[in-house]
């Protein structure tokens, strides 16, 4: 048995204040050890697959987990729009917020001209608090309203999902296809997290582990995942073309994960990870996480959505975002052969995406104008919320994040330009 | 934390990931844990209280880890805990269907020379699967108390608190020792008392 | 018969005769050399492979299961 010196390292620090009769074996000693101990102590079973180790392989085969993933995301997605979307958001915070909190604001707040008006309590005229745009109601609406159901119920989803022990089965599943764009299988869950927000996705691509992944995942995201609310108004104004929307999206989130992850210097390292058996998750378990986790997105992406909205609209009050959109009318004409009335929209897009989509409909087009400029607000900047957490991941990612954006955006708006021009379409 | 500071030791509960750590952990903690971030990191550990006797444990949930030399970023910090608390006591939690990978990451956290106590957790699933662990047998080798327990049901977590305050600094070389040397049923030099071997 | 462990058919086990690549990350999930592993499942195109090893079931990219080298259990037939 090879014994080493203890090393002055940082593992030794803490044995030489732990004790005097401290130990450093090799890794190999260590493990011929384990084989004695085990070999004294432990008798193995005779191996009978259970119920759970048949569904663990099942869900686990291509052949049969692909088919289990698709519904599992399909049963995912419906029960967040119903319960998140419908009963939550539309039943409950639009009816407090529109119907108390905007009215009661507008009474009280003074001097509905003044730039402090503008800044808290936003347009005098709102009737409702998704457009209102100040800090204190469309802040606190999006944030509450719309962001805290939708982060709810995909954190329970997701607790559910780790708990019971299918996560590490759905992100073998998707290494197959993900590790190809330079990126773990594990990038799944920031991807369907950022179905709902990317505010949350943001953060949850930690689950990472290099920096090179957690980039391209952040771009990606930001890029090709629309988030719920975009979708909600998707289905509203263009319902026939949500599926052409979604399959350039979804090309553009292949291709250019591609092209960043042969871009990027860094590390991809393969999947390695312990595949668990299932079991029932726990509820007591379930709710402490759930709740963990909430607490923490409540005291972290709050105050930064409030300080996203306020930023806007002191740039709003300085004149840079109307400025800006009568510079880059040109491109948006010629390069995207949109109208020139969508560059009002599509520079709002920073603001609010959503807002933007349901700004687009109102303006005469083509259906290839309408497709084109609703996959331009989506792959756009992602809503200020987004860019402020990505801040928070590092200035130097966002920098980067930001000229991929913008290049992305005028090499793909400018691809379906020529694709609609050779379809005969634009 | 307790009126009487001299009584409070702090546990670190460590363990591989998925070895129902948590769940012994909610078990021994009860309702009153509380959340922390870890500073410097964005890795979550919980914390909780356990008041045993006239002993009141702090006892902390260091995330999953398979080894000492870390791999990502929440075995550093499970690795930076260890060293912030030498201290402590260490609980190290095993999951007894697959002990090996357990045994390594404790064999490694005795040799840091803290106090320790083991848990083979996941005692029925072992026995569904008709694994058997001598954990009488282990404790006799190891010189640290050796607790089975299921935290599903609370099996064996009653004695695992009682036991907390037998923790010991176990040494690697005797292990070595008794691994090589002396006849399994030797106990003797092993044996403190803790009734948790029945004395053999 | 030795080959990559990469190179299991689906249900194949064999002994595991050495490894290459990330051996630390690998022995603390389970897999040493002398240790038997069944193949669960190859992901098409490239993708992962799944090997079960006693109790515990391993994920890994199909670089790391090219890197283990495997003495193949004749199956009884």
């Amino acid at each position: 048995m090879t014994l080493r010196q203890p090393e002055a390292g940082p593992v030794s620090a803490a044995a030489d204040a732990g004790g005097a009769n401290a130990m450093f074996l090799s890794s190999d000693a260590r493990w011929e050890m384990v084989d004695a101990l085990a070999a004294r102590t432990v008798s193995p079973g005779s191996y009978e697959p259970s119920l759970a180790d048949v569904v663990g392989e099942l869900t686990v085969r291509p052949l049969t987990g692909i088919p289990v993933a698709l519904a599992a995301l399909y049963a995912f997605w419906s029960i967040f729009t119903s319960f998140a979307g419908t009963l939550m958001t539309d039943g409950f915070m639009v009816k407090i917020f529109d119907g108390y909190w905007l009215p009661w604001l507008q009474s009280v707040w003074p001097d509905p001209a003044s730039w402090h008006y503008f800044i808290f309590v936003g347009n005098p005229l709102a009737d409702n608090s998704l457009e209102a745009f100040g800090v204190l109601t469309s802040g606190f609406f999006v944030s509450i309203g719309v962001v805290l159901p939708a982060v709810l119920i995909f954190y329970l989803t997701m607790t559910i999902l780790e708990d019971s022990g299918y996560l590490p089965r759905l992100a073998v599943l998707m290494d197959t296809f993900l590790h190809k764009i330079g990126l773990h299988g594990y990038a799944i869950v920031p991807a369907i997290l950022g179905l709902g927000c990317n505010v949350p996705a943001v953060t949850a691509t930690r689950i990472l582990e290099t920096k090179k992944q957690r980039f391209i995942m952040m771009t990606l995201l930001a890029l090709f995942i629309p988030c719920g609310a975009q979708l909600g108004i998707m289905m509203a104004v263009i319902p026939e073309s949500v599926g052409i929307v979604f399959l350039c999206l979804l090309i553009g989130f292949g291709l250019f994960g591609f092209i960043l992850s042969r871009l990027i210097p860094g590390e991809n390292p393969e999947i390695l990870v312990d595949v668990p058996a299932y079991h029932w998750p726990v509820k007591e378990y379930v709710a402490q996480k759930l709740w963990n986790r909430t607490k923490a997105f409540l005291r972290e992406a709050i105050p930064f959505v409030l300080f996203g909205i306020l930023l806007v609209n002191l740039l709003y009050l300085g004149g840079v975002i109307p400025a800006l959109a009568d510079l880059l009318e040109p491109v948006f004409v010629v390069w995207f052969g949109v109208p020139k009335e969508t560059a009002g929209p599509l520079i709002a897009a920073f603001l609010r995406k959503d807002l933007a989509i349901a700004q687009l409909s109102n303006i005469p087009m083509t259906p290839y104008q309408l497709v084109a400029s609703v996959v331009l607000v989506t792959i756009y900047f992602p809503c200020v919320a987004t860019f402020v957490v990505m801040l928070r991941e590092g200035w130097r990612e966002l920098l980067a994040s930001i000229a991929v954006l913008l290049t992305v955006v005028f090499i793909y708006g400018g691809m379906i330009h020529g694709i609609g021009i050779l379809l005969g379409v634009a | 934390m307790a009126a009487n500071g001299e009584d409070v030791t702090t546990v670190l509960m460590i363990g591989n990931p998925n070895v129902g750590k948590s769940a012994l952990f909610n078990r021994m903690t009860g309702a009153n844990a509380v959340v922390s971030n870890y500073p410097g990191t964005t890795v979550d550990f919980t914390k909780g209280t356990l008041i045993e006797g006239n002993r009141t444990y702090v006892i902390i949930d260091v995330p999953g880890t398979y080894s000492l030399e870390p791999r990502d970023a929440a075995e550093e910090v499970a690795v930076r805990m260890l060293r912030h608390r030498p201290d402590a006591t260490v609980m190290i939690v095993l999951d007894a269907t697959r002990i090996e990978r357990g045994l390594y990451l404790a064999l490694e956290v005795m040799e840091l020379g803290m106090p320790c106590i083991l848990a083979v957790n996941m005692i029925d699933a072992a026995h569904e699967k008709q694994i058997t662990v001598d954990t009488a047998e282990l404790q006799r080798l190891l010189g640290v108390p050796v607790i089975p327990t299921t935290a599903i049901s609370g099996e064996g977590v009653r004695s695992l608190a009682e036991m907390l305050r037998k923790a010991r600094v176990a040494d690697v070389m005797d292990i070595s020792g008794r691994l090589k040397g002396d006849p399994p049923a030797a106990g003797g030099r092993a044996c403190f008392g803790c009734g948790g071997c029945g004395g053999r | 018969m030795k080959k990559r462990l990469s190179d299991l058919a689906p249900d194949e086990t064999g002994i595991i005769e050495a490894i290459d690549g990330p051996v630390h990350d690998l022995m603390c999930l389970g897999l040493r050399v002398g240790k038997t592993v069944k193949m669960v499942t190859k992901q098409p195109v490239k993708g992962p492979v799944v090997v079960l090893s006693g109790e515990v079931e391993i994920a890994m990219g199909i670089g790391t299961a090219q890197r283990v080298m495997v003495i193949v259990t004749p199956q009884e037939a």
